[in-house]
């Protein structure tokens, strides 16, 4: 079932049936669903089980037993088909919309989502400079509960120690990282929830660069951290807007 | 129809799941190709009610009926604009439709939301592709597999999954209404996907 593509970045960790299903449902909050469709371009099982829902859900629709048979009517079809036709005029009058050249970023190939949310290059957001290795871009989805950003850690660099307060996803664009559960590798997604404390460090040989999705934000454990936290959560949020 | 790869694609995938053309594939493909009204009213006339069904159930009691009207209207001019882009190896009709009517329901919802736009709604949740034409030919088994199996599933269980994907609940949803425990609606949910051989092994 798994495809090449899958095999060679050895995707291990994936978005289980409640983020798939709502995902496909099209419940699922936008910074999750994105942190969802990142994890789908790198990962052939999830797509096609995606697809399935989608099917299940066309399935469901086509059972619904309308609460009245009429009004497909041909006046109602009339009065579409004249809205197709003015809308075309004006389509002919307007300049087709340029397409947004996405190009890679340095050879990086990021999730189109991710694309669009850095409008072609991530060098271009907003980041702000948490001590040596570590520097975040949040990004406003326009999601209003949760917190989405950019992570960029330096190759070899350790994130200070932090627990969560709820729920965070992480899903890895570039390089790789580990913590006292595991390693992770591009394209894992990655769900971490209250309570859970850990401290993520990026392997040596090359940058990590992580979407993230928090629901809350993070507890830093030590005593530097907390005394820069109020800090953060400012800058932070003062680019939420 | 000219003999070109996709269409023998399309034909050794029909052959090989052993199942019936898919009835609504040849008017898409008209209306695609010719802009034949009368292929588009035939649509028109089949999936009006049923998307109108649900994007009323979705939009709840707020949810107003010139609304959803509306709505409606939208994702039929969508058909008739993207009609071109459906392939018929990668997706039946129903599923097509589910998507677009699925993609306009959330593209509403978010109209109000505080948004700088940055990204479509399209961005995030894609019409169905895939580049392989072995996948497809899974997924198009897979989805006959579904059309068959859903009769069976025991009501609880259709309950579920009707109020997720019609109403457009997200499982923390279904769980408050239903008053019932996160867990109880993941798992119905998740023994139906499995008689339905969705395979989610997480």
């Amino acid at each position: 079932m798994s495809s090449a593509k899958a095999g060679i970045n050895m995707v291990s960790f994936h978005p289980d049936s409640r983020f798939l299903t709502d995902f496909a449902s099209g419940s699922l909050a936008t910074s999750e669903a994105i942190c969802v469709a990142a994890h789908l371009e790198f990962c052939a099982k999830c797509r096609a089980h995606v697809q399935q829902l989608s099917d299940l859900g066309a399935q469901i629709m086509t059972r619904i037993e309308p609460e009245e048979a009429v009004d497909a009517d041909d006046e109602g079809f009339a009065r579409l088909m004249q809205k197709i036709d003015d809308d075309a005029v004006h389509q002919q009058a307007e300049v087709p919309a340029p397409v947004v050249s996405a190009a890679p970023a340095q050879g990086l190939s990021l999730p189109r989502v991710v694309q669009k949310l850095a409008q072609g290059s991530i060098q271009s957001l907003n980041w702000v400079q948490l001590g040596k290795s570590l520097r975040i871009a949040p990004v406003n989805v326009g999601d209003g509960v949760r917190q989405t950003s950019l992570y960029d850690i330096r190759a070899g660099g350790q994130m200070p120690e932090h627990e969560h307060r709820g729920e965070e996803i992480t899903v890895l664009l570039k390089g790789s990282f580990s913590d006292a559960e595991g390693k992770y590798v591009r394209g894992d997604f990655v769900v971490r929830h209250a309570g859970e404390k850990h401290q993520p460090t990026a392997t040596m040989d090359t940058d990590c660069i992580c979407l993230v999705s928090l629901e809350r934000p993070v507890k830093p454990s030590s005593i530097w951290y907390r005394l820069l936290e109020p800090f953060v959560q400012f800058r932070l949020s003062g680019f939420s807007n | 129809m000219e003999n070109n790869d996709d269409m023998d694609n399309v034909a050794s995938a029909q052959a090989a799941t052993n199942r019936a053309p898919d009835p609504w594939a040849d008017l898409v493909r008209q209306v695609a190709q010719k802009r034949d009204r009368a292929a588009f009213q035939q649509l028109y006339k089949h999936y009006t009610p049923l998307i109108r069904a649900f994007l009323l159930k979705s939009m709840g009691a707020g949810g107003d009926r010139s609304e959803a009207e509306e709505i409606t209207q939208e994702v039929l001019i969508k058909v008739w604009n993207k009609a071109a882009s459906f392939n018929p190896a990668k997706a039946s009709v129903n599923t097509w439709i589910f998507t677009i009517a699925r993609n306009t329901r959330i593209d509403f919802i978010r109209r109000n939301e505080r948004n700088d736009r940055k990204i479509e709604i399209e961005d995030i949740w894609h019409e169905p592709e895939s580049p392989e034409p072995l996948v497809d030919l899974q997924q198009r088994r897979a989805e006959q597999v579904i059309r068959q199996a859903i009769t069976s599933l025991p009501d609880e269980q259709l309950q579920v999954l009707y109020k997720a994907f019609m109403e457009g609940k997200s499982h923390n949803e279904v769980a408050e209404e239903m008053d019932l425990p996160l867990g109880t609606v993941k798992s119905r949910i998740r023994l139906a996907l499995s008689k339905l051989q969705i395979l989610i092994d997480r």
